[in-house]
C-alpha cells in the first residue's frame, strides 16, 4: 500500500500547514516582543525582554488591564446570572413561544460585531449616556449573553427531569431541588458560560473599539497603536495580556478543584 | 407537548427584555435615524428616503462591493481550507484529533488585535518576521506584501477559519460510515462520492459554517484597517466615517440599515430551517 502511506503523509502534512498558519502570527508577536528597537528590524541584533520589563512599570499597561478586568468581570457576572435563566427557558421547559425565544436569542451570534457596536454607539449617544466601560461592558452583553446561554443550554439537554420530581415526591422543599439536585448537574455549563464570557468579553475588539469611548481596553489599545505609533511596548502588552487571561482561566479552575477537595 | 402555566416564560423573561431593549431596540432606532433628513441629531416624524438615495449616488455601492467581496472570497476560501481538514480530523486523526482540534480552536480566545497585530509583524517588509528571515537565511529580499486587499484577504481567512472548521466537523461527523463504504461498493470514485454523499448529508453544518462566516466578515473592519493599510474602505469603516467625521447620523445609519438587510436577508430564511434542539443536544 504504497499510495496509503503517501496520502497518509500528505494529510499529516495539511494539518501541520493548518496549524502552522494559525500559529504562525501568534509566533511573531513573540518574537516582535524579544526586540528594544524603536523599528522591527528582525532578526534583531539583541534578543532582551526589556520591552517587558517597561511595560510593567508603565501605568498605561495598568490601566489597560484594569479597564479590561471591569469589562470582563461585569459581563461574566450578568451573563451568567441572566444566562443561566436564559436556559432554563432555552432548554429545561417546554412552552408556547419557546421555538420563537430560541431563534431571537441566537440572532445576535449571526451579527456582524462591529455594525452591532455602531448601532450601540448611536443609540447611546441619542439618548444621551456618555459611552466608557459600562456601555462597552453592555455592547459585549448583547453578544456574549447569547453565548453563553447556548453554553449552558447544552448542559440542560442531557438533564434528566425525572430527578427533580423524584426530589419533590420524597418532600424535598423548592428550594432544596435548585441546590441539591438542579444546581450540582448544571454547573459544568455555568462554569464553561463563565469561562467563554470572561474570554471573548477580555479579547473582544469590534464591539469595544465603537462602544468604550474614553476608557481604552486592551485589544481597542493594540488595535490603535498597531497603526500608528509601533514600539515593542506593543508587542510585548499584547503578550502580557493574552498570559493575564489565561492566568486568571487556570487560577479559576484550579480554585474550583481546590474548592471541591476541600468539600 | 405545549403545557398551560409552564414557567418557561418566567425563565426567559429577564433575557428577552435585556434582547428587546439593547438588540432589537438600538435597530430600531438605527432605522429611525437613516429615515431623518440628512445631518440631523434628533428623531422626529418628519420621515424621508433620502438618505438611501444619496448612499447610492454618493458611491457607497464601492464600499457595499468590497465587503461583500471580501465576504464572499472568505467563506469560499476558509470552506476549502477546512473541508479536508475536518474530514481528515473526523477520519483519519484518531487519538490526536481532540488535541489538534483544541490547539485550532484557543486562538480564538486570544484577541482579534493581538493576532492581526502578529499577522502584520510577520508581513512586514524588510525588517518584518517573514522578510527579515528570508533575508537573513537565504538573502532573497521579497517586496511588501503588508497593505494590500490581498493581505487583508488573508488576515479575514485567518481569523475565520475556526467559524468554518467546527461546524463543518460537526457536519462531517452527521456522514455516517457505512454511506461512503456503500458508495465505494457500489463503484462510486472519491469525487462522486463527495458530491453525492458527503456533501449532501454534512450540508447543515456546511450552512452554519458559511453563514457565519460570511456574515461576521460582511462587518469586518480591523483586517483592513491593520493589514489592508486602508488600500480600500470597506463598510463599516465608511459608516464609522460618516458618524464620527462627518457627523451625519442619518446617513450613516443609511448605510447600517443596509448592512442589517442584507444580513436578516441571509441569516433568517436559513435559521427558520434550521433545528435548534436537535444541533445543540447532538
Amino acid at each position: 500500500m504504497r499510495q496509503g502511506r503517501h496520502l497518509g503523509a500528505l494529510r499529516t502534512l495539511w494539518i501541520a500547514a493548518i496549524l502552522a498558519f494559525v500559529y504562525i502570527p501568534i509566533v511573531s508577536v513573540v518574537l516582535a516582543s524579544l526586540a528594544n528597537t524603536r523599528y522591527m528590524r528582525f532578526p534583531h541584533r539583541v534578543w532582551t525582554l526589556e520591552a517587558y520589563g517597561d511595560a510593567l512599570s508603565s501605568f498605561t499597561t495598568w490601566q489597560l488591564h484594569s479597564i479590561s478586568l471591569s469589562i470582563a468581570l461585569s459581563v461574566v457576572v450578568l451573563s451568567t446570572i441572566l444566562g443561566t435563566l436564559g436556559a432554563v427557558a432555552f432548554a429545561r421547559y417546554n412552552w408556547r413561544g419557546r421555538t420563537w425565544f430560541q431563534r431571537f436569542m441566537v440572532l445576535p451570534i449571526f451579527f456582524p460585531q462591529p455594525v452591532l457596536g455602531l448601532a450601540l454607539l448611536l443609540t447611546f449617544t441619542a439618548i444621551g449616556i456618555q459611552p466608557s466601560w459600562k456601555t462597552a461592558a453592555l455592547a459585549h452583553l448583547v453578544w456574549i449573553l447569547p453565548i453563553v446561554t447556548l453554553v449552558i443550554s447544552v448542559r440542560f439537554f442531557g438533564y434528566d427531569v425525572a430527578q427533580e420530581e423524584a426530589a419533590y415526591d420524597l418532600g424535598a422543599t423548592h428550594v432544596q431541588v435548585v441546590r441539591e439536585v438542579t444546581l450540582p448537574q448544571i454547573w459544568p455549563g455555568i462554569f464553561s458560560g463563565v469561562l467563554f464570557g470572561f474570554l471573548l468579553s477580555w479579547s473582544n475588539l469590534p464591539l469595544s473599539v465603537f462602544t468604550s469611548g474614553p476608557d481604552t481596553p486592551l485589544p481597542v489599545w493594540l488595535f490603535s497603536r498597531t497603526a500608528t505609533n509601533y514600539s515593542p511596548l506593543v508587542p510585548s502588552v499584547a503578550v502580557i495580556g493574552t498570559v493575564v487571561s489565561a492566568l486568571i482561566v487556570v487560577g479559576a479552575g484550579l480554585l474550583l478543584w481546590a474548592g471541591r477537595r476541600l468539600r | 407537548m405545549t403545557r398551560a402555566g409552564s414557567p418557561g416564560p418566567w425563565f426567559a423573561a429577564p433575557v428577552a427584555i435585556f434582547m428587546l431593549l439593547c438588540f432589537a431596540g438600538p435597530i430600531l432606532i438605527v432605522t429611525w435615524f437613516s429615515l431623518m433628513p440628512g445631518r440631523t441629531f434628533e428623531l422626529t416624524t418628519a420621515f424621508t428616503l433620502e438618505n438611501y438615495v444619496a448612499a447610492i449616488s454618493d458611491g457607497y455601492a464601492r464600499p457595499m462591493m468590497w465587503s461583500l467581496l471580501g465576504a464572499a472570497i472568505t467563506t469560499i476560501v476558509t470552506a476549502l481550507l477546512a473541508w479536508p481538514s475536518a474530514i481528515i480530523l473526523h477520519r483519519y486523526a484518531g487519538r490526536w484529533a481532540s488535541l489538534v482540534s483544541a490547539l485550532i480552536a484557543l486562538p480564538i480566545f486570544i484577541s482579534e488585535s493581538v493576532r492581526l497585530f502578529g499577522m502584520s509583524v510577520f508581513m512586514m517588509p524588510r525588517g518584518g518576521i517573514l522578510a527579515g528571515s528570508l533575508n537573513a537565511a537565504f538573502g532573497i529580499e521579497i517586496g511588501s506584501i503588508l497593505n494590500t486587499w490581498n493581505a487583508a484577504l488573508v488576515g479575514m481567512i485567518y481569523i475565520h477559519l475556526p467559524f468554518m472548521l467546527f461546524p463543518l466537523l460537526l457536519g462531517v461527523s452527521l456522514i455516517p460510515a457505512d454511506r461512503i463504504e456503500a458508495a465505494r461498493d457500489l463503484g462510486a470514485n472519491r469525487w462522486q462520492v463527495m458530491r453525492e454523499v458527503e456533501l449532501p448529508l454534512a450540508a447543515p453544518g456546511l450552512m452554519i459554517g458559511a453563514l457565519l462566516t460570511f456574515v461576521l466578515c460582511l462587518g469586518a473592519n480591523a483586517e483592513a484597517a491593520i493589514l489592508g493599510g486602508r488600500a480600500v474602505t470597506v463598510i463599516t469603516a465608511a459608516i464609522e466615517q460618516r458618524f464620527n467625521y462627518a457627523q451625519d447620523w442619518p446617513m450613516g445609519a443609511a448605510l447600517t440599515v443596509g448592512v442589517i438587510a442584507i444580513t436578516a436577508a441571509i441569516v433568517l430564511p436559513v435559521l427558520s430551517r434550521l433545528d435548534l434542539n436537535r444541533l445543540t443536544k447532538r
